[in-house]
């Protein structure tokens, strides 16, 4: 029980990096950062390596969820937005 | 003169014949070499469904080469498949000065490797199993 009590009263009091108040309960990101490997040269034709950043919906999956450093975001970006142009990935997919 | 490196991928009509795609493939090649360019790979994806549809067609037939040049025989070659109705999209891009930086990035990275391995190797023993299997 002692347990139990302590939990909650951290859920509560502690607005720490991650959490966002919507309304009047505290909402906790999914701030998964796994490892990802980012060759060195990220090729645009390359579509299955590129499909693990496009979610379903054909948006780019910002660094917040992929957890990639800046750089590998922008050179990953790059690939993805050159793959789109030759219809390789999708601008928008519903 | 300036040795570039390109990557060259065109999109053909799927209700194109084989052989004109053939003939298609074949012309490029001949302008790349007329114009002073070496073809490094040339490679027929062949069809593939698109992203979304270009100008109301699902599918395409995907050709990609790669040529080392100057510059003049892209400026040529963009300048034909521009006019030319079988190639529904068509994109250039410059690859050796990225190539060259993932280059640079994976000896630094190597560099740094050995160096470390270097070290390690100078730490007592103990130590050195401990860090292997952490």
């Amino acid at each position: 029980m002692a347990d139990n009590e302590m939990e909650v009263l951290n859920d509560r009091g502690d607005l720490g990096v991650g959490e966002d108040v919507i309304g009047d309960r505290p909402r906790r990101y999914n701030r998964k950062r796994p490892r990802q490997v980012i060759p060195d040269y990220v090729d645009w034709k390359d579509v299955d390596f590129l499909r693990q950043f496009v979610p379903e919906r054909g948006k780019i999956m910002p660094r917040r969820i992929s957890g990639i450093s800046a750089r590998d975001q922008r050179r990953l970006a790059k690939a993805i937005k050159r793959a789109r142009s030759m219809a390789l990935l999708p601008f928008v997919a519903d | 003169m300036a040795n570039r490196t390109y990557e060259v991928m065109y999109i053909i009509d799927p209700e194109t014949p084989a052989e004109r795609v053939e003939k298609l493939n074949e012309a490029v090649s001949s302008l790349i070499q007329k114009e002073g360019g070496e073809i490094v790979r040339m490679d027929d994806i062949g069809m593939r469904e698109l992203a979304y549809p270009i100008q109301k067609k699902t599918e395409g037939h995907y050709v990609l080469f790669e040529i080392n040049g100057s510059g003049q025989e892209i400026a040529e070659l963009e300048r034909r498949m521009r006019v030319n109705d079988m190639i529904i999209r068509y994109v250039t891009v410059r690859v050796d000065e990225e190539r060259k930086t993932a280059e640079k990035l994976r000896t630094k990275r190597e560099t740094r490797a050995t160096k470390r391995a270097a070290f390690r190797n100078q730490v007592p023993v103990e130590t050195a199993e401990v860090q292997a299997e952490a």
